[in-house]
């Protein structure tokens, strides 16, 4: 018995060693073929990038000998594209590098599209979007029908908001896959601004995860007219939402009108509270000092600090705050306005 | 005679048994990180970096370094976090009573200011002497503490923290410009599902570095080093990469993983009676979670690099080999009630048995088999092939996996693009049996018996800096 497994035992062992021998030897030659690659790349990349600069910022006229042969060309075609699309922003070179890929690079990804692996898929949805490649659209809803995974299907959903936005509403509506808040921002901020608000108007059909992103993305896009929407949540039944909101609109920073905030001086929510803190930044010290005040002794370390920075941002908040150290009780209070106080000082 | 008969057998039956399980949960691991790797292999990940690179998809988090006695690594380390490719971070660095000048060299060469700051105190810890600043950048801010130990450091560190989650990292150790970006990624994409992520630590000794950042990889020439290079691929592929995907990770590195400050101050921060204290905070986590019935993970993420330095020589090397062992022993021991409970799911009925059984209890397992051939060859007759097969069997599972670590890692992540380099890791896998693995062997046996009796140390090891020349061993 012992004999037979000992016997065994070397088969295997053998056996892996002659299957390494040969996975090195593969190895080997997959490397040798990976730098002829990328040399092929760096040789178009020297020879062609001062042409492509030309073409794309100077109007100089499209040369033939751009167009790429072989997939090492399209890969360094990708690197200065995305170097441009990355660092500049100028619709016309948006439009050329759209139109160049829409007509030489198409072949490529239509390719990549049909391919079994996962990632050359992943990759050429990258791309497809990335260099706006419409005439793939396609060719992407075909790939759709196909048995996909969460994050192809999560590609195509942000190429469908950029190239279809009536496509990309209908496909959210249904819930093929639920996608974290992040990754719904990623699709909401490409939105133009009249498919964006039509998130607003149906806003409580709306998962939570999709409610969250889009007021993040209000906030984020900074816009005026994002405003009163965000202003009607804040009677929202959903505390989270109350506090995304407030949080939306401090970052947009405009704040014409106190009295929505004053409630929540009082909210049983301290995030809520330090919010209020944080939107009183944007309102001069007089109209808010009082509520400040009640801030600064509030139970919640955070709230008490922001409370006491925003007041000190304010040009008479440092005599404020050492007002309030003399007169005050309120020795967690006291504390906080004294570091702000030696803070400010310090950084004079 | 018969008694030495029947304890030969009852012993090469028990080492025999051990050695086949091990060798069957590593081809398991193997393959299942095989897949995985497999999926991703050739996937372009700078969308997902440029996508993330915006304040606006992520979330903030506070990098921990604490520092004792590490005036030699702990200027890089600070640059290499300042080089990070992440939108908002604070970088908050402790000096756990440094007895050298790790204190003077963190101020002079980040223009530190004293500052008065209140420390919001969720986590007990020794006295804080100091709080600096950095005049040159806004967000780096220096804190000099009495002498607690490495846990009692970071739980400072975690006080002084403002933001959600915090990163720790060793005060020797080297981030990769996307490193950051990259581990936050299961925790940002799974909308707080996650709460603790790992990353992949690399050796960085060899490599070439210039302000905190690695810009050429070279493999060490010395043998012990590269050895842990070999060591590390193998853990990575045969044990995290397979766990994470289960749920079942109970060891994300200290050196390089990022925590919810929620969790981990519910946990309690950071155990301070304990050596394995990162181990121990993911054990207390995973216990958390289940007590408290919540669905969060923590992950390990294969791509990101943290380069640290590895020991150079043996003695260093075996101190920290037995403190790893010790402090597995501790962090296990503590919650030992999990261990086969169903009330803490998988965790308790498959990692904690895995890691008694195999991590645990398997180098007296497998010194014993050692020490099994070496007295099967005397005793000759039968026994002389009970120990071939035990040898063939211990070629399997030291040189065969290792092989296949290097190669597969050669395939998917080519960390060292020479051929030579990569023929020279082959070779000495080969040698692995021989001098490594007893080796280590008996300095985690040292691990236990430190255990059961209770000893520990801080257990710095001496810096020589990873950009430093290197003696070949």
């Amino acid at each position: 018995m012992i004999g037979l497994s000992i016997h065994f035992l070397l088969s295997v062992i053998a056996l892996l060693l002659v299957l390494f021998f040969i996975f090195v030897l593969y190895l080997f030659f997959q490397r040798e073929r990976e730098n002829h690659f990328l040399t092929a790349r760096e040789t178009y990349i020297k020879n062609y990038s001062q042409c492509w600069y030309e073409y794309l910022f100077n109007d100089e006229i499209f040369s033939v000998v751009l167009v790429p042969r072989g997939r090492a060309q399209v890969e360094a075609i990708e690197i200065i594209f995305s170097s441009y699309l990355k660092n500049i922003i100028n619709e016309n070179v948006r439009q050329k590098i759209k139109e160049f890929s829409n007509v030489y690079l198409i072949k490529f990804y239509a390719q990549d599209l049909r391919s079994k692996r996962w990632s050359i898929r992943m990759n050429a949805l990258y791309r497809i979007s990335e260099l706006h490649i419409d005439e793939l659209l396609e060719a992407c809803k075909k790939l759709e029908r196909t048995n996909i995974s969460e994050t192809e299907y999560f590609q195509l959903l942000k190429i469908y908001s950029s190239f279809q936005p009536d496509l990309f509403i209908e496909k959210i509506k249904v819930p093929n896959a639920s996608y974290s808040e992040s990754e719904y921002r990623r699709l909401f901020v490409l939105l133009e601004e009249d498919v964006f608000i039509r998130f607003f108007d149906e806003f409580d059909r709306w998962p939570a995860n999709i409610q969250y992103a889009v007021i993040d993305t209000a906030a984020a896009k900074k816009n005026m007219k994002y405003i009163d929407r965000l202003k009607q949540l804040l009677t929202h039944d959903v505390t989270e939402i109350k506090i995304r909101a407030l949080k939306g609109l401090f970052e947009i920073g405009v704040i014409d009108d106190i009295e929505p905030f004053v409630p929540f001086v009082t909210s049983d929510f301290w995030e809520a509270r330090l919010m209020v803190g944080k939107i009183f930044k944007h309102v001069p010290l007089t109209y808010t000092y009082s509520y400040l005040e009640l801030l600064l002794q509030d139970e919640n370390w955070w709230v008490r600090s922001q409370a006491a920075k925003t007041i000190a941002e304010d040009r008479e908040g440092l005599a404020k705050l050492q007002q309030f150290i003399a007169s005050s009780s309120d020795q967690y209070g006291i504390e906080m306005a004294q570091e702000i106080v030696a803070r400010k000082q310090g950084n004079r | 005679m018969k008694i030495v008969d029947y304890s030969m057998w009852f012993f090469g039956g028990v080492i025999l048994f051990y050695m086949l399980f091990v060798i069957a949960s590593y081809c398991m691991m193997f393959v299942i990180a095989l897949f995985d790797l497999r999926k991703r292999y050739s996937l372009d990940p700078s969308e997902y970096d440029d996508a993330h690179i915006d304040a606006f998809y992520s979330k903030p988090v506070s990098l921990l370094v604490p520092a004792y006695n590490e005036e030699v690594g702990v200027v890089d380390t600070v640059y290499s976090l300042l080089n990070l490719r992440y939108p908002q971070t604070e970088i908050i660095i402790i000096n756990d009573g440094s007895t050298d000048n790790t204190l003077q060299t963190v101020i002079e060469h980040f223009q530190m200011k004293p500052v008065n700051k209140i420390v919001h105190t969720n986590i007990q810890t020794k006295q804080v002497i100091q709080i600096y600043e950095s005049e040159i950048y806004m967000n780096c801010i220096l804190v000099d503490k009495e002498n607690g130990g490495k846990a009692d450091a970071l739980n400072v560190g975690i006080n002084v923290s403002q933001y959600p989650y915090f990163c720790s990292i060793d005060g020797d150790s080297i981030l990769d410009e996307k490193s950051l970006l990259r581990v936050m990624k299961p925790i940002i994409l799974s909308d707080g599902e996650v709460i603790a992520a790992g990353g992949n630590i690399r050796i960085a000794n060899g490599a070439k570095m210039q302000f905190g950042s690695i810009y050429e990889t070279q493999l060490s020439r010395n043998y012990l080093v590269i050895m842990q290079v070999i060591e590390y691929l193998r853990a990575f592929l045969m044990g995290r990469i397979a766990l994470s995907k289960f749920n079942l990770v109970l060891i994300i590195s200290g050196a390089f993983s990022v925590f919810s400050k929620k969790w981990a101050i519910e946990a309690g921060g950071y155990s301070t009676d304990i050596i394995g204290e990162d181990m121990e905070l993911v054990v207390h986590i995973h216990r958390l979670i289940k007590e408290k019935k919540e669905n969060k993970r923590i992950e390990f993420v294969p791509d990101p690099v943290c380069w640290t330095e590895a020991p150079q020589t043996l003695g260093v090397l075996r101190n920290q080999r037995r403190r790893w062992h010790q402090g597995m022993f501790e962090s296990l021991w503590k919650h030992k009630k999990m261990t086969l409970n169903p009330k803490y799911g998988l965790i308790g009925m498959i990692s904690f048995p895995y890691f008694w059984f195999v991590e645990c209890l398997g180098p007296i397992i497998e010194l014993g088999g050692y020490i099994y051939i070496i007295v099967a060859f005397f005793l000759g007759d039968i026994y002389y092939e009970a120990a071939i097969l035990l040898l063939l069997l211990f070629v399997i599972y030291g040189v065969i996996f290792s092989v296949a670590s290097v190669l597969f890692e050669a395939w998917s992540m080519n960390t060292y693009p020479r051929k030579r380099e990569l023929l020279r890791m082959i070779l000495l896998a080969f040698t692995e049996i021989f001098w490594y693995r007893p080796l280590t062997l008996m300095w985690r046996c040292e691990g236990v018996v430190r255990f059961m009796r209770r000893k520990s140390d801080w257990g710095n090891m001496k810096r020589v800096g990873i950009a430093k020349k290197e003696k070949s061993v």
